[in-house]
């Protein structure tokens, strides 16, 4: 893998993380040098994936592995692996407490879904993974090339990170405000049933 | 707060999965407030039901009268005859008129309605005022919701006999974000929570996976993926969606919709039988109202006639000394309104291609709302969507405000033992959201059908050399122009380091959250520096206010070009 790619969210040790690496961290501050899972191993469904979340960086996987298929997964297979992960990420039935970490997480599931449903955008990714390059969050869409992109790339991801962090910290501030309200309600309902 | 918990997120199957053991949620009630009727449900333990007023009815027409002292709505009140509602002191049709301005084409159709609707067309809300006593009492389309709306929470506090806090409204698809702070506003004034706001045909689209869910009895993710088209036009707006269902998870694959519906049929057909009516009520005296209410009725009846035969014979003495005595066929009906049947057909096909959907892929057609009755309307939807049989496990009347109550409950938190609220929408953004760049231009960055929540960004930069402010406006529509889409907001961008023009790079980042809460932040930054080179902004929109139709016009003026951007790189 080419070092190319850790311009893509990877934490540069003893760095200010708050300023390098927030797509990195921004669910999960503790992660540190992510180890990739090969692509050989997959077959995953979405509970086991979901530990693999948790050692990794949401975009140091590939989509493939995000959805818990093969890369041979045909378009039912992907559609429904994005509907189940749906189920689990989706703001409106996700826990209380993690809306936000679930957002983001949706949003990278629904990339993934997007890319491989679409024929061409598929066979685009799969010449890129094969390179062992991930193009995070459409990444593709907006460079034409990948010369322009490299280039790009530095500021954008200090810029998404910059954007991360303030969004974190404004959610932070008022966490409630910013869940869905389905979760206020289990959130309340939870603490309520607590104090019971 | 919340930042320990990462760090246990191992064990995050448990942590919120297994709640639900509470004493007693506050569900969420589904209310449908349509332009002429509205209708309220609620999810009773094990299936959605709707309520019926004192009168025992399930639709109740939306509007409130200023007669007396109290202004009362429809919910409660007991009209003698169809023609007091017309009498100068009913206010109806507000869906048409709320976040409106008065340069909206919308806006001056109203006119013609039996109340008081003034424009002075410089893009302040229109006046609009009730006949009591003989004096014009201005009210807000706001107000009148809320009036209704307090009505309508009475009636359901009375009946499930607990205070009802919050609630899921349905809104049309063409709606912009402003318009839904206007709705927020009259939900606020009427003391209600607002849990969701959803688009007609994405309530229908939930209940259309229930009931695939239910008939099925498949597990959860398997089974085929069914799509279906659905097509609402009550009298004020016409929308549509097209949906793809599988495992009680419906994800809106496009959105489309348009202020068209039974009232412009109406009034098509009233100008066509009186083509002089328009200039004849616009002195909104006591007999040109009386008269207009009078036609209006004979005209409707007629329409409604219009379905079930073939031709319909109108006399209305409009007591002005003018008569109308017409013989009308069904096919002078539909060509006095070919436009509006042309806009449904435009309207359907435009969400079958942004869809991506060919007519064969479609399981089911979904036919609703008042037009739903109309055979040219049965007849242009077939059509369209190649199909011979329309979906027919529905009430087109009912269909939405039942999703609402559904959605109602699975965001208020509620299982079902046996499944039946196992169930997810995905929605869609219906109007795609940007800024102006390129010269007048409006330039997408939360395209139009992008699944929510979500966020994207796209680089601009400077028109001119050492450009040091850059002005950002922010509209929601579809039009390329931005004169064409809705504006939510504009704020200033200031301290660029001087530089030619060209080389700043202005990133402009726009955040759907989870509330459906918009964000816009912006970044500047010069190639080869490390930090950004000013603060950040971060905008929460919409930030107009009424009376901003002549604000763009306004800031055109003040800066022309001078703060413009341009976009950085072109798409693909």
């Amino acid at each position: 893998m080419r070092c190319s790619s850790y311009s893509y969210g990877l934490i540069i040790p003893g760095s200010d993380s708050r300023f390098f690496s927030l797509r990195t961290v921004y669910p999960f501050p503790y992660a540190k040098c992510p180890t990739r899972i090969s692509v050989g191993s997959f077959k995953m469904k979405a509970k086991i994936n979901d530990a693999a979340f948790v050692r990794q960086s949401t975009t140091q996987i590939s989509f493939y592995e995000l959805l818990g298929i093969p890369q041979t997964g045909t378009l039912p297979e992907i559609k429904q692996a994005y509907k189940q992960l749906a189920r689990k990420y989706h703001p409106d039935v996700s826990p209380p407490d993690r809306v936000e970490e679930y957002t983001q997480r949706f949003i990278r599931v629904q990339e993934a879904y997007e890319t491989l449903s679409d024929p061409g955008r598929r066979a685009l990714y799969d010449r890129d993974l094969s390179k062992g390059l991930h193009l995070a969050f459409s990444a593709r869409r907006r460079y034409q090339n990948d010369v322009d992109m490299e280039e790009k790339s530095e500021w954008k991801n200090r810029w998404q990170s910059q954007v991360s962090e303030l969004k974190r910290r404004s959610m932070n501030k008022d966490s409630r405000g910013n869940m869905s309200w389905g979760a206020r309600m289990r959130r309340q309902r939870d603490e309520l049933s607590k104090e019971l | 707060m919340a930042e320990p918990a990462y760090t246990v997120a191992s064990d995050s199957e448990t942590t919120g999965e297994e709640k639900s053991s509470s004493p007693f949620p506050e569900i969420a009630i589904g209310i449908d407030i349509g332009t002429s009727q509205c209708s309220i449900a609620f999810w009773n333990g094990s299936q959605v039901e709707l309520m019926k007023n004192t009168r025992n009815q399930k639709m109740m027409r939306s509007y409130v009268t200023f007669k007396d002292e109290i202004p009362s709505g429809g919910v409660s009140n007991q009209l003698s005859h169809e023609h007091e509602m017309l009498s100068g002191a009913a206010i109806f049709n507000v869906k048409r008129l709320i976040g409106r301005v008065d340069t909206d084409p919308v806006v001056h159709a109203s006119k013609s309605l039996p109340f008081l609707v003034q424009t002075l067309d410089i893009g302040v809300r229109p006046f609009i005022a009730a006949l009591v006593n003989n004096v014009w009492r201005s009210t807000t389309p706001e107000e009148v919701l809320a009036i209704f709306l307090v009505e309508l929470r009475a009636m359901a506090e009375t009946q499930l006999k607990r205070p009802i806090r919050s609630a899921v409204l349905t809104i049309p698809v063409s709606f912009s974000r402003f318009q839904v702070t206007r709705i927020e506003r009259a939900c606020a004034m009427a003391g209600l929570h607002i849990l969701r706001l959803m688009p007609e045909p994405t309530a229908v689209a939930l209940l259309y996976a229930q009931q695939q869910q239910q008939t099925v009895h498949e597990n959860m993710g398997s089974g085929s993926e069914k799509i279906a088209l659905i097509f609402n036009m009550g009298a004020g707006y016409c929308d549509v969606a097209v949906t793809a269902t599988a495992g009680g998870v419906s994800q809106i694959k496009a959105l489309a919709g348009s202020a068209i519906g039974g009232e412009d049929l109406l009034q098509n057909m009233m100008h066509h039988l009186m083509p002089n009516s328009e200039s004849l009520f616009s002195s909104h005296g006591m007999n040109e109202i009386k008269s207009m209410a009078l036609l209006r009725v004979a005209t409707q009846d007629a329409i409604h006639k219009l379905s079930s035969q073939n031709s319909v014979q109108i006399n209305v003495d409009l007591g002005t000394g003018s008569k109308v005595s017409k013989m009308v066929t069904r096919e002078e009906f539909e060509e006095v309104n070919r436009k509006i049947f042309e806009k449904c057909e435009t309207i359907i096909s435009q969400c079958l291609h942004d869809a991506k959907v060919d007519t064969e892929d479609l399981t089911d057609v979904i036919l609703l709302g008042g037009c739903s009755y109309i055979p040219k309307v049965r007849d242009l939807v077939r059509g369209i969507c190649k199909k011979e049989e329309l979906y027919k496990g529905m009430n087109p009347l009912e269909a939405a405000v039942c999703g609402a109550a559904l959605e109602g409950a699975v965001t208020s938190g509620i299982s079902d033992p046996f499944g039946n609220l196992d169930l997810l929408t995905i929605q869609a953004t219906p109007l795609g959201i940007g800024v102006r760049a390129d010269g007048n231009n409006f330039v997408p960055i939360i395209p139009r059908n992008t699944t929510m929540p979500a966020r994207r960004d796209l680089v601009f930069t400077t028109v001119r050399d050492n450009q040091t402010e850059a002005l950002i406006i922010v509209y929601e529509g579809e039009g390329e122009k931005v004169e064409d889409n809705h504006l939510l907001g504009y704020f200033k961008i200031t301290g660029i380091p001087p530089s030619p023009k060209g080389v700043p790079e202005i990133n402009v980042c726009m955040d759907i959250d989870a509330s459906n809460v918009l964000r816009v932040l912006v970044g500047v930054i010069l190639p080869g520096s490390q930090h950004p080179a000013i603060p950040v902004m971060e905008v929460r929109l919409p930030t107009v206010d009424d009376g901003h139709g002549w604000c763009a016009e306004a800031l055109h003026r003040a800066y022309g070009s001078t703060l413009a951007l341009e976009t950085v790189q072109k798409k693909i």
